[in-house]
């Protein structure tokens, strides 16, 4: 649905449609019929969706916090420090997803036939919650580290790969804060998230390309797909992968409304400035 | 347990938590602010008067309250 459905409701916010190149202007839309376009219904539909998303993935959380913590065996030479990768894996991989995302929107704002601010602002929260995880990341690889490896920071290719990631997406979440045209903005913003993403698969395997200190990939071999976890251990790391996916969806669906609420709130200040200097004018002509 | 795991668990879902209740409160300012008040309320597009029912104008009465937001994933 776009904008212009809006300025017909409301008569406030200022027509953006045609900005991004694919939709027309308002006017020359036909009127929606009353009750007949389904928006009255779509809004609530959507928040009722994105609440059932937000229940389940804090139940999900939940459970796997009580089976991590409390149901699943020490591991046989990791003992209880095996509890943290229940959530340290997971958080990493919805790292990547949010990368993923960023970097597959970004592909679609510059592609001449997908063109749309929606595709930016997707990105951007992509962005953010990306930064979020990885930040994360660190933090728990980091406490997991420490008595594992007896440091809290090596400069290991994953672990520095990682840090990296980091750096480059707040580079890239600053790039975004430059004023300018939201067309030129979104422009340059997908550009960076493309550079950005360059880093990512290096991250990826850079356990495979360098001898690290870091573990390969060992919940199951890439090549049979045999499992090396079993168990209470293993639906408890696979509960864990769905629930972080789920709080991830959640978080960006969230974000992604607040960027519009932002632009919305953009074009009424543009709107009301309008008005006043419309209304300045005609006083001096009386 | 040692002191590790739960410090990984309280800072990785406490940031999460924190974060998450951020986007909630700034959502909630932000539509304050433009004045769309929540998102879940249906309201009613045009009050017509009786001799109108063949019009099809749909632009809003004067107070009838706000526009509803775009859904997540409308285009603006």
């Amino acid at each position: 649905m776009s904008l212009t459905t809006t300025t017909t409701e409301s008569g406030t916010t200022p027509a953006r449609a045609g900005r991004t190149g694919g939709e027309p202007p308002s006017t020359e839309r036909a009127a929606p019929k009353p009750h007949a376009s389904g928006r009255g219904r779509a809004r609530p539909l959507a928040d009722v969706a994105l609440s059932a998303v937000g229940a389940c993935a804090l139940v999900g959380v939940a459970v796997t916090v009580w089976l991590g913590l409390w149901v699943t065996p020490p591991d046989r030479f990791m003992g209880n420090l095996v509890r943290l990768l229940y959530i340290h894996p997971s958080i990493a991989w919805v790292m990547y997803i949010c990368y993923g995302v960023a970097f597959l929107s970004s592909l679609a704002f510059l592609w001449p036939r997908t063109r749309s601010l929606r595709f930016d602002k997707l990105a951007g929260a992509s962005s953010e919650v990306g930064v979020v995880f990885t930040g994360l990341t660190l933090v728990t690889g980091s406490i997991w580290g420490r008595p594992t490896w007896g440091t809290w920071w090596t400069w290991d290719p994953l672990l520095t790969t990682t840090a990296l990631l980091f750096v480059l997406y707040l580079g890239y979440l600053t790039v975004r804060r430059i004023p300018g045209e939201p067309e030129v903005c979104a422009r340059r913003s997908a550009i960076a998230a493309l550079v950005a993403f360059v880093d990512v698969p290096i991250c990826y395997f850079s356990v495979l390309w360098w001898r690290s200190l870091h573990q390969a990939p060992s919940i199951a071999d890439p090549v049979t797909g045999k499992t090396y976890i079993h168990g209470s251990m293993a639906w408890t790391l696979l509960l864990s992968f769905v629930s972080f996916t789920l709080v991830y969806v959640w978080l960006v669906a969230r974000r992604y409304r607040l960027f519009v609420l932002a632009e919305r709130e953009d074009d009424e200040g543009l709107a009301q400035a309008l008005a006043e200097r419309r209304a300045e004018s005609s006083q001096v002509r009386a | 347990m040692n002191g590790y795991v739960e410090a990984g668990y309280v800072v990785g879902l406490g940031t999460l938590a924190a974060y998450a209740a951020s986007l909630v409160v700034r959502e909630r300012a932000a539509r304050r602010r433009v004045g769309a008040g929540t998102p879940t309320v249906t309201r009613p597009r045009q009050v017509r008067a009786p001799g109108d029912a063949g019009s099809t104008d749909t632009r809003p009465l004067p107070g009838s309250g706000p526009a509803l937001d775009p859904a997540p994933g409308d285009s603006r």
